[in-house]
């Protein structure tokens, strides 16, 4: 599970923003925010990790029960699908 | 080859057509070494024309020209904001908004309320830049369908992102929330580092400026609104 590549995330003033560059800017002319467990998110599934190797990640950062986290990421990876932002 | 300094910058630019004529005049300056080369070709102007046919190629050399500026000025720690900058007491105020929201119409009550001590630097895509004594706003010969622009650089006071509204109201605007306006009405590159130079400065304009949320309609009242917010004053 990956990321499209041709997205920037950024720390900005206490903020997390995703923002396009490169090509996809031609079609995508908004912004995501992220809170800082998504900035988290976001960052794993950039390099490409897979669901179960996030989650794994996520329980060891994060002080959550598992089925909490797994749901969490779920909701996660249903809304970049649905936003056409996963290859 | 004309010389410009733009936004405390020299630029050498290529035009022929009446509106970067008329509106180049006040920039002229002779300087050894230019910062920026705007050169807009011939071919690229056609093919925008093509593109586009009801821009003629004046208007099409405008847009290209400024276009390039603008995707230039990110590496010099700059960028225009698509947006009516009045100036009042050599301060500027920027208001920014979609085309067609009225940010001119606003600031032209700036004029109508305060005479002789506002004027407008630029009606529609003025350029910031950002120096560790200030963050100042320039007029440039880039200003939309108008030709109102001053050249001048003055400190920014605010920065006021309007919206239509029969009342008028006005609340400072958190940081989450500026960063995505300025997204949408700042200029920045496609390109990674042009993309990265912009939220540097966005940042900046968060931690450094009064940015604000106005809710306004067309009246006296409306500038009096920004006025004593920002001012703390009460004019009435």
């Amino acid at each position: 599970m990956k990321i499209k590549s041709g997205y920037l995330l950024r720390e900005v003033a206490g903020s997390f923003v995703v923002v396009p560059v490169g090509e996809e800017t031609l079609d995508f002319s908004g912004v995501i925010t992220l809170n800082e467990s998504g900035a988290q998110l976001w960052k794993k599934l950039e390099k490409g990790m897979s669901k179960d190797d996030v989650v794994k990640e996520m329980l060891s950062e994060y002080d959550a029960p598992e089925d909490v986290i797994r749901k969490d990421v779920d909701e996660f990876i249903e809304k970049l699908t649905g936003a056409d932002l996963l290859e | 080859m004309h010389k410009l300094r733009v936004a405390q910058l020299n630029v050498e630019i290529d035009y022929k057509y009446e509106t970067m004529t008329k509106q180049s005049e006040a920039y002229k300056c002779d300087f050894e070494k230019p910062d920026i080369v705007v050169s807009a070709s011939d071919e690229a102007i056609e093919k925008m024309h093509e593109e586009y046919p009801h821009l003629s190629l004046n208007d099409c050399e405008y847009m290209l020209t400024g276009f390039i500026f603008y995707n230039k000025l990110l590496q010099y720690d700059g960028f225009m904001l698509h947006s009516s900058t009045v100036v009042l007491n050599n301060e500027a105020y920027m208001f920014s908004a979609p085309s067609g929201t009225g940010k001119s119409t606003h600031t032209q009550l700036w004029l109508k309320e305060f005479g002789d001590k506002a004027y407008i630097l630029n009606d529609d895509k003025p350029a910031i830049r950002f120096f560790n004594d200030g963050i100042y706003a320039y007029g440039t010969p880039w200003s939309g369908k108008t030709d109102q622009n001053v050249n001048k650089k003055v400190p920014v006071k605010a920065i006021i992102f309007i919206e239509r509204s029969e009342n008028n109201h006005i609340e400072k605007m958190g940081a989450t929330e500026t960063l995505k306006m300025l997204l949408y009405q700042g200029f920045r590159s496609r390109g990674k580092t042009g993309t990265e130079n912009f939220l540097d400065m966005s940042e900046k304009i968060v931690n450094k400026i009064g940015v604000y949320k106005l809710g306004c309609n067309i009246s006296r009242e409306a500038v009096l609104t920004v006025y004593n917010e920002i001012n703390g004053g009460k004019l009435k």
